[in-house]
């Protein structure tokens, strides 16, 4: 018989353990979740700018590096802040994160400057870093900037985790990065590209995806403070990937997915009811999706804008389309980026050169002009191969600005950050 | 900081759980359990060699730090050795694993890792684990998991999430390999007793 006559010591110990979960079920209730916090563009100042503006700048200025994986956010006074990676190749040991800052007033991308390193994320988070990637940025709505980046401790980006620094000061100063803690296999393969979207008690929802035998999406939610308090699984299985989500209002939302399957080649789109709690089966839209990120926003027409790679091969085309809420209806806006070759096809270096050449000037703005000697000087084997140079326009970065402004940054041949504004009277007259 | 202090104690009591006992006396494995505690913190390129362990390992799960500090007082002959409850202890850590890492794949929309941001039902079940486990007087294994909420209610880890306290792939990937190894051997002694009569 195990049943014994209990000994004080005995009963002690079991009130002890009574007490102690006791403690911990009263001291851990489930985190409240919160509506999405939606942003309402200054539309007084949005109408006053009645003609349409379209334009174009280079927001990075190095011209050795591979740059890519941009984002960006508006900061109060009107200027932008964008993020980027750039090294010597992706996945390189040198890759750092870099930002530059737009002057609302000259129009123009200011000089680069390093957010994170290899080592600074080493000394940082107290582990060794391999390489670093996926940088996103944006300013919650009490004023503290977010910057959210990959790194990976061991193997490929499957082994990523994301790292977290907050500045105070819209980006003067930056805290020490420390990793989030999203997964409980070893904190790997949570990898972030996308927008973090904002909810009304200043928690943030942060789209993020997984590689590591699965690809799927997830939405983390993280405390004001930033550490994750809870996650929802977007999608699930192995074709989906980096999730862009929309908040519609208070409740609904949509994800667009990165299709990352062998099946269909189309954009995914997923939608939540509950602020980003349960997520709908994904579904395939008609755009096509060449395994390419891609990002969108809200307008105020409640329907989307689409920045994507509509291909079912190659990034050589980047276009803007505008979809209602259903995502039925898809309009071409512009095509963002092409190559002149309608299937991409590559081009002699000479015959590059002098298209490349064309395309920096038209977004080269007055600061970057003197650079594009060296520029075309510099072309080097990225875009080249044997078979000829290639166009690659990807992985757009989409915002709107609380002056109503649609600011879009992406990938320019891994060469350059390309960073396109434009208004709602542009978007209009382009939907007519 | 403590995820640090846990990577050096990780670090030290791993190498000394591993390394052979090299027939050394009580005191010179105490000796040798320091030395290693020690090491670990030799920088290497400005980590510590606990940091460059912890890159890939990650922060151990408290049950795991519970159960390796055991396994170091025993090789100390500090302890007895455990009257019960060796294999319930790894039943019961051998099947968190198997609950929570498989749907780290995304397989489907069921994601037991979200029990741990909301712990009450989990705590729950723990707990009557934990008082039953008591009741059968297996010891270790409620030092473990009782360790692991006590440290879970002060935060001492930086995850928020209780599953972050209770189990580890280390301890889950251990667990799941003694089993299988006891498994064999029962087989294979089961094996021989009925080959026994047939001569």
């Amino acid at each position: 018989m195990r049943i014994r006559r209990p000994r004080l010591a005995v009963f002690v110990t079991y009130i002890a353990l009574v007490c102690l979960f006791a403690s911990v079920w009263l001291t851990h209730p489930a985190p409240v979740h919160s509506s999405f916090a939606l942003m309402s563009p200054t539309m007084a100042v949005a109408n006053k700018v009645a003609k349409p503006i379209y334009t174009s700048r280079f927001a990075s200025s190095g011209l050795l590096d591979f740059v890519h994986s941009s984002a960006v956010t508006a900061l109060p006074d009107g200027s932008l802040m964008s993020v980027w990676f750039a090294g010597t190749r992706e996945g390189a040991a040198d890759v750092q994160v870099r930002s530059a800052v737009f002057n609302a007033t000259t129009g123009e991308w200011g000089a680069e400057r390093v957010l994170a390193t290899r080592d600074s994320t080493q000394q940082g988070t107290r582990k060794y870093i391999r390489k670093l990637g996926n940088p996103v940025v944006a300013l919650a709505p009490d004023n503290r900037l977010w910057l959210f980046y990959v790194s990976v401790s061991m193997g490929g980006w499957a082994g990523s985790a994301v790292n977290v620094m907050v500045s105070d000061d819209f980006g003067e100063n930056w805290s020490a990065p420390r990793q989030l803690i999203t997964s409980p296999f070893l904190n790997i393969s949570t990898l972030v590209r996308s927008a973090p979207v904002f909810h009304a008690d200043g928690s943030i929802g942060l789209p993020v995806y997984h590689e590591f035998l699965g690809k799927f999406a997830e939405y983390l939610y993280l405390s004001p403070d930033g550490n994750v308090i809870d996650k929802y699984r977007i999608s699930r299985g192995n074709n989906s990937l980096q999730p862009t989500v929309v908040p519609l209002d208070g409740q609904r939302g949509i994800a667009l997915l990165r299709y990352a399957g062998e099946t269909h080649h189309r954009v995914l789109a997923t939608r939540t009811e509950d602020a980003g709690q349960t997520w709908s089966e994904p579904y395939p839209l008609d755009p096509s999706n060449p395994n390419s990120s891609l990002a969108a926003v809200a307008t105020p027409e409640h329907g989307l804008l689409v920045a994507l790679n509509d291909l079912q091969e190659g990034r050589f085309k980047l276009s803007l389309y505008g979809t209602d809420a259903k995502m039925n209806d898809w309009r071409s806006v512009r095509d963002l980026d092409k190559s002149p070759d309608p299937l991409g096809n590559p081009f002699s270096p000479q015959a590059y050169k002098e298209i490349i050449g064309h395309e920096f000037r038209d977004s080269s703005g007055a600061l970057r002009q003197p650079l594009e000697a060296q520029f075309l000087s510099n072309l080097d084997t990225r875009v080249c191969t044997s078979r000829g140079c290639e166009f690659e326009y990807e992985y757009p970065y989409f915002i709107r600005s609380p002056d109503g402004m649609y600011h879009l940054v992406y990938s320019w041949n891994n060469t350059f950050i390309k960073h396109v504004t434009f208004n709602d009277a542009w978007l209009s007259e382009r939907l007519k | 900081m403590i995820n640090l202090w846990q990577a050096h104690l990780s670090f030290a009591m791993i190498v000394f759980l591993l390394l052979p006992g090299f027939g050394l006396s009580r005191l010179w494995r105490a000796v040798l359990l320091a030395a290693l505690l020690a090491i670990s913190f030799i920088p290497l390129d400005g980590l510590t060699l606990a940091a460059y362990l912890r890159s890939h390992i990650d922060d151990l799960a408290i049950t795991t730090l519970v159960f390796m500090a055991w396994g170091c007082l025993r090789r100390l002959d500090l302890l007895p050795p455990a009257q019960h409850g060796q294999i319930s202890v790894l039943i019961i850590f051998a099947a968190m694993a198997l609950l929570l890492y498989p749907a780290t794949l995304g397989l489907s929309y069921l994601d037991p890792y979200r029990f741990g941001y909301s712990p009450r039902i989990l705590l729950t079940f723990i707990a009557l684990l934990t008082l039953g486990l008591f009741y059968l007087r297996h010891g270790l294994a409620v030092a473990m998991l009782a360790g692991a909420t006590l440290a879970f209610m002060f935060g001492i880890k930086p995850s928020h999430n209780y599953w972050d306290y209770l189990v580890d792939p280390l301890l889950g990937l251990y667990c799941c390999g003694a089993l299988l190894v006891l498994a064999v051997r029962a087989a294979c002694r089961w094996l021989i007793r009925q080959r026994g009569p047939a001569r």
